[in-house]
């Protein structure tokens, strides 16, 4: 055997071996330890060993023949190819299309739907051709067929025919499904707040855009990223613009307003659902011709501001979207109200109107987004508009705007703001929860931690010990542990934000104090110690503190009472998310002025360098120990939030194991960089969420770790890395030989 | 801490602690309990020194090498025990068998982690925290991977196929038993065994020239690779053999590797991580103190797992880089 083969056999060999690993991970739960193989018999074989043997070899293939595919890969229209067939499977696998079958079913998923079709008679018969007969993947089909032909032939009308395929499949999926919930609402089965075909729509409509890319864009100079860009960055603003105005016409249209009673009302027939109940008159308004006047009226100037990039006329557009918004909420608010007082008398509970009203705060704070980009590309245009003087003079927020740099920056800030403030309402009860009690304070603490890990560069393995020590300060405060604090020294939940910060930051630095002069791995053990140690004392209950397990705190929910204001917590997530979210901002805020400051460059100095740092005169010890303080009180606010919402805990729940977890957030997200530990964050802790639906709850696990392993060995940067670090590791990608990067190039740890 | 641990350190310092009152008494037994534990400790903490030595890194997978050879030899026990009546001198066949099984097992485990969460990172230049993540992940997914083709029970007992608590002979008060004879005597061979393997033997001064510098000993001619992946093949053997005696004393399940794990990577930097004696030494006074202090009438069996982390921060906070010192190519 040459060298070749051999390198060949052992590819294939590990690709087999992969996809057997695959199918005991897809494979029905474990045997008995006795039963010597049976149980791998099992897990191997009843999955179908020859469909993963399959998938194996053809990993095998697409690893052999990557080099010659790749130059096709990077023509135009190839990309949004591929990722308009994975949304169309996305959505037809994975999603849910219509809530109604619920009723019916345990899931309402693409196939279930094809089902149900097959067995309805008095369906359209487009509708039956698009599930039953294969038709949305036929369109599938012919899109690609189509994009390849005219890829290697670079005949232009084949990408057009790409182009008709996805409108057609669009308008179909779209037609089809709606006939689908006509269908379903002739017999009161309930109301549809699913996704998969909107998803699906989009999917096709994707397609389409392949088709136009393929055609439009001349191979030789073009590929498909240059060609979005160029798009993308013709009139900043546009895209925002553009899709605010598509999901606008969905919101004002097609989605549903007012779900309950079987209504399944659009924006147009909620007027007349709620004549004669004591709506506001914003409201009433609101449903008469308000809205309708707002979001065309908003889409319109913003449009016009973004196409013709004039100033003014932006500012204008964004101040019109800014009261879109508001009046949307309002509307919304008036009308929750009135419909929850409505409920008893019609013997039913409302407990979510529909997600219309939601959408469409999202699309006016869309064209929020996309004036002010706009508003603000055009100042910063060469010709002086305003004296450069003007800025430097703003207010504080002003300026941290202004440190979002570019115009895209605020466009993205104002429409993630936007997504964070009316996404979460449509959720389900069960992802609100998920989304407050995990993916929210998890967030939080990884941006915690990214100070110490990320910035400073000290490895932090007890880190939940912050988060423990915060949690039982709060609920010492609210004297529900075992030791009474004093009369006037007993506090409301969130008014012990302050003490609980500061606890956490006394323990930052009685433990930083003796351990900071450690270097790297030894201060990864001690801080691993410590947070073992603080949890043992709080489980075993040192001096009738903690109360261990049996006496755990029960908490009561926060409330602000002050004159004016008057905010109850209690049991719903969603109240809390709001709160999380102010708190998620004022963090963000903080670390992000932190990160550019003397503080930061002087942590960013001591991770690359500590002895350098220290000869250009940077207090090392005193800078290390900022660091430690202030993660360990972003975990103490953390720790107040988390007591205060769930309530009831006890000292088993802050692991070793979590604060392993927190690291793996940080790294996987992209260490050092505040959107990456936030993504890192949000994205591992959805994974268990999702994988709810998706495998046995002990399986969890074994994906995540999965998916850490392999995110680490293909992108070792982490998801949104930090520019420096990306540098770095892009510089040492130049490795001539193995040897030399044998041992990874030393970093303070 | 996980379950398996409590359970095991529990049965430990029960015994040990039932007459508090005594603890002098009680001493010569502890001491040997401490050794058996110690002993364990050691055989893991070599695994974390000897990888630390050559890359300097945590290789927080190490713990699922371990877990990895006692499921091992668990299966292959179990085998034996089907088809055939053990007994006589077939139960030192038996157990050199179990021992056998683990150590490749172990080594298998540790030579495929090291291919595939080190050596592709390595390749890469990735950051350091980088190669703890991917070996996070490997061992999340190693852990749970014996989970679902085993059980998710907490503890599985080993199949009895000798009386391990026949009491040989008696030294003071202390009962010394058949089992804790082996794993003493056995951990004891091995580190000898691996002492003079890295000190006095081709593949020995290999891995302390790479833990020195790494690209010098390329430019004299060593395979760093090869060196590397043979250094985990060592550590991971030690492991198994750790897991097969770990297991037939306390059980095995798909957790068990956690908490001996993070008390053993504690005891390699106790001895001063990078350092072979140090890991050795630092294994064997983790263990005493951890039986000895917890014996204490005071103290009690709730605190047997925060003691390894007291004395690990006390010892650190007068001597920072452990009580040997560093580097494995230094002090070795």
């Amino acid at each position: 055997m040459n060298e070749v083969t051999k390198q060949h056999v052992k590819r294939l060999v590990l690709c087999l071996l992969g996809s057997v690993l695959l199918a005991i991970m897809i494979g029905p739960q474990e045997g008995t330890l006795t039963d010597f193989g049976i149980s791998f018999h099992d897990a191997v074989l009843k999955p179908r060993i020859g469909f993963f043997l399959a998938i194996g070899v053809l990993i095998y293939l697409a690893i052999t023949f990557w080099p010659r595919v790749r130059p096709y890969i990077r023509r135009p229209g190839v990309v949004p190819l591929a990722s308009g067939v994975v949304l169309v499977f996305v959505s037809q696998a994975v999603m849910n299309w219509y809530d109604p079958l619920l009723v019916l079913r345990t899931s309402a998923k693409f196939s279930t739907l094809r089902d149900v079709v097959d067995k309805t008679s008095g369906l359209d018969s487009t509708t039956t051709w698009f599930f039953v007969q294969y038709g949305s993947w036929t369109l599938v089909a012919i899109a690609v067929l189509a994009t390849a032909a005219c890829l290697v032939t670079g005949i232009r009308p084949l990408g057009y025919l790409t182009t008709a395929a996805g409108l057609v499949g669009a308008v179909v999926a779209w037609m089809a499904h709606q006939d689908v919930v006509d269908f379903g609402e002739k017999g009161q089965l309930g109301f549809d707040h699913s996704l998969g075909a909107y998803v699906d729509v989009v999917a096709f409509l994707v397609l389409a855009g392949a088709g136009i890319v393929a055609a439009r864009s001349r191979r030789e100079i073009a590929d498909t990223g240059g060609f979005a860009t160029s798009v993308i960055e013709w009139r900043p603003g546009l895209p925002f613009a553009v899709v605010g105005s598509l999901f606008g016409v969905f919101a004002f249209t097609r989605i549903t307003w007012v779900s309950p009673l079987s209504l399944n009302d659009n924006f147009g027939d909620t007027g007349s659902d709620f004549k004669g109940y004591p709506i506001s008159s914003l409201a009433s308004n609101y449903l008469d011709w308000l809205g309708w006047l707002l979001f065309v009226g908003t889409a319109v100037l913003a449009l016009a501001a973004t196409l013709l990039a004039h100033r003014l006329l932006a500012w204008a557009a964004a101040v019109v979207s800014l009261a879109g918004v508001v009046c949307t909420f309002f509307s919304i608010k008036s009308m929750t109200e009135v419909a929850a007082k409505a409920a008893p008398q019609l013997g039913v509970t409302w407990q979510n109107l529909g997600i219309g009203g939601y959408v469409a705060c999202i699309v006016f704070t869309l064209f929020a987004a996309g004036s002010v980009q706009a508003a603000v590309a055009a100042k910063s245009q060469p010709v002086p508009t305003t004296e450069p003087a003007a800025t430097s003079k703003a207010l504080p927020f002003t300026k941290f705007v202004n440190q979002a740099r570019t115009a895209r920056g605020r466009a993205m800030v104002i429409a993630v703001l936007g997504l964070a403030l009316f996404y979460p309402p449509m959720l389900t009860t069960r992802w609100q929860a998920a989304l407050v009690a995990s993916i929210g304070v998890y967030v939080l603490l990884a941006l915690g931690l990214n100070v110490v890990i990320g910035w400073a560069g000290l490895l932090d393995l007890g880190y939940i010990a912050f988060f423990e020590v915060g949690a039982y300060t709060t609920a010492y405060f609210v004297g529900a542990l075992p030791k009474k604090p004093p009369d006037w020294l007993t506090l409301k939940p969130l008014e012990t934000i302050p003490l609980s910060i500061l606890a956490c930051l006394l323990a930052g630095v009685v433990l930083g104090a003796p351990t900071l002069r450690l270097r790297g791995d030894y201060l990864a053990i001690v801080t691993l110690g410590f947070g073992e140690i603080i949890q043992l004392l709080a489980l075993n209950d040192v001096g009738g503190l903690t109360g261990g397990t049996t006496r755990a705190p029960h908490i009561a929910h926060p409330r602000i009472d002050l004159p004016g204001i008057d905010i109850t917590w209690g049991q719903d997530s969603l109240p809390y998310w709001y709160l999380l979210l102010v708190m998620l901002v004022v963090v963000i805020v903080l670390f992000w002025r932190l990160e550019a400051s003397r503080l930061g460059r002087a942590w960013a100095a001591i991770r690359e360098d500590e002895v350098a740092a220290q000869a250009s005169g940077v207090n090392t010890f005193r800078v290390k120990l900022l660091a430690f303080a202030i993660g360990a009180s972003t975990s103490g606010l953390a720790g107040t939030f988390y007591a205060s919402q769930i309530g009831y805990f006890d000292p088993t729940l802050f692991t070793l194991q979590l604060s392993i977890l927190i690291v793996a957030y940080v790294v996987f997200g992209g260490m050092g960089s505040l959107m990456g530990a936030m993504a890192g964050a949000a994205v591992l802790t959805w994974l268990p969420e999702f994988l709810k639906d998706q495998v046995p709850q002990p399986d969890r696990p074994l994906w995540i770790g999965a998916l850490v392993l392999l995110m680490m060995i293909f992108r070792p940067e982490g998801l949104i890395p930090e520019r420096r670090r990306k540098a770095e590791l892009s510089g040492l990608s130049g490795i001539s030989s193995a040897e030399v990067g044998a041992v990874p190039a030393s970093e303070g740890l | 801490m996980s379950a398996v641990s409590i359970v095991a350190a529990s049965d430990l310092t029960a015994l040990a602690s039932t007459h508090g009152v005594d603890w002098f008494h009680q001493l010569p037994q502890n001491i040997v309990i401490g050794l058996q534990q110690g002993a364990l400790y050691s055989l893991v903490a070599l695994g974390y020194t000897l990888v630390y030595g050559v890359l300097q890194l945590i290789n927080f997978a190490h713990s699922e090498v371990f877990m990895s050879g006692a499921f091992g030899s668990y299966l292959i026990i179990n085998l034996i025990l089907t088809h055939m009546h053990v007994s006589g001198a077939m139960v030192w066949v038996t157990i050199a068998v179990g021992m056998l099984t683990g150590a490749i097992v172990g080594a298998t485990v540790a030579w495929a982690l090291e291919k595939i969460a080190y050596r592709t990172l390595r390749r890469r230049g990735a950051p350091k925290l980088a190669f703890l993540i991917s070996a996070i992940g490997a061992s999340l997914f190693l852990s749970n991977l014996a989970g679902k083709l085993f059980n998710h029970l907490s503890n599985n007992s080993f199949p009895t196929y000798f009386n391990t608590d026949k009491v040989l002979f008696r030294i003071g008060t202390a009962r010394i038993q058949l089992l804790v004879l082996i794993i003493i005597v056995t951990a004891f061979a091995m580190m000898i065994f691996l002492d003079r393997l890295v000190n006095h033997t081709k593949l020995g001064r290999g891995i302390r020239a790479v833990a020195e510098d790494a690209p010098t000993a390329a430019l004299m001619g060593i395979d760093i690779d090869k060196t590397i992946s043979r250094t985990f093949v060592i550590g991971g053997a030690l492991a198994g053999v750790a897991g097969f005696m770990f297991g037939t004393a306390f059980g095995v399940s798909y957790t068990m590797g956690f908490s001996p794990g993070v008390k053993a990577f504690a005891a390699a930097v106790l001895g001063g991580i990078g350092n072979i004696r140090g890991a050795m030494i630092g294994g064997l006074i983790l263990g005493q103190a951890e039986v000895l202090v917890s014996a204490l009438p005071f103290i009690g069996a709730a605190y047997n797992d925060v003691v390894a982390f007291v004395v690990l921060v006390l010892i650190l906070l007068v001597r920072p880089t452990g009580i040997l010192g560093e580097r494995l190519g230094r002090a070795a």
